[in-house]
């Protein structure tokens, strides 16, 4: 599964300029320290979250992409930032309970 | 018997608090973690000369490295945090660095020790090197990599823009602009 795939399947709005990759999970957190200490290298990362801070964030743990849920505003200079460092920066209209439920069901993320 | 290429992983992992203190006396900073369920703002206490009042809180974590290939472990409770350096105009050893390295697709970013008084603490440069190499060991290297640097390299914290990977002025409705400095 690539971050085009999940861009087709689920809906998901790209806002920022990145190159596709291989995503391997997802970790749902809105805590900085928690992604830091927790998500791994090519996870998709759902949070509501906008601030420019979750880009240094996901760029240490290398994640495949942040996943805005809840149709939230991102602001531009996240967006740029996420841009700089080949950082996908994805939008779902959905909350993150009804994305969780239909990236479980793609069944492609079994640890 | 040849020597370790160590591969580290992340244990012992800690959440709680980074906490920011002020002296009203004397203004100077000191920060320290704390595994406290909730620091209060504005709490304050004397100590010698100085009025500490708290000033901030983030929500962070302090963790060990292990190497299980070889039982080594180190723990980093002299972090205080990482960096993301946006590159300030003044002449910053770190921004040079940033521009050297950034041109090669590794991300630059800057390991800060607590802070005692405005003195920085200390943070050996082999803990700074173990953190590149486990960023780097977690991640696909033919992407891009990391640059883990100390803070000493700032020459001036008074003027440094470089934003804490922090969980600080994120966790209400307020905008997202609000976020204050930390120093």
């Amino acid at each position: 599964m690539t971050t085009k795939d999940l861009i087709d399947k689920v809906g998901l709005r790209p806002l920022s300029t990145f190159e596709h990759r291989d995503v391997n999970g997802v970790f749902v957190s809105d805590m900085l320290s928690d992604v830091m200490a927790g998500a791994k290298s090519g996870n998709l990362w759902l949070t509501v979250q906008t601030h420019k801070s979750i880009v240094p964030a996901a760029n240490l743990v290398d994640v495949a992409a942040i996943v805005v849920t809840g149709g939230k505003d991102v602001p531009q200079e996240t967006v740029d930032l996420a841009s700089k460092y080949n950082i996908a920066i994805l939008v779902s209209d959905l909350p993150t309970f009804e994305l969780v439920g239909k990236l479980y069901a793609l069944g492609s993320f079994a640890r | 018997m040849a020597e370790c290429l160590h591969q580290w992983t992340m244990t012992n992992v800690q959440f709680g608090f980074v906490v920011f203190e002020k002296c009203f006396h004397c203004n100077s900073l000191g920060t320290y973690f704390s595994v406290e369920d909730t620091p209060i703002l504005g709490d304050k206490y004397r100590e010698g000369d100085c009025y500490w009042s708290r000033v901030e809180n983030a929500q962070s974590f302090r963790f060990d490295l292990e190497c299980p290939l070889c039982g080594r472990r180190e723990n980093f409770h002299e972090l205080m945090g990482l960096m993301h350096c946006p590159g300030c105009p003044a002449d910053c050893g770190v921004d040079a660095i940033r521009r050297k390295y950034e041109a090669e697709r590794t991300w630059v970013l800057v390991a800060f020790g607590f802070i005692y008084k405005d003195k920085r603490g200390p943070l050996p440069q082999e803990k700074v090197d173990i953190l590149t190499d486990y960023f780097n060991q977690r991640r696909d290297t033919t992407r891009s990599r990391i640059k883990i640097v100390s803070f000493d390299l700032i020459k001036d914290l008074s003027v440094c823009r470089g934003d804490f990977i922090h969980d600080v002025g994120m966790l209400s409705q307020e905008p997202v602009t609000e976020r204050k400095p930390l120093f």
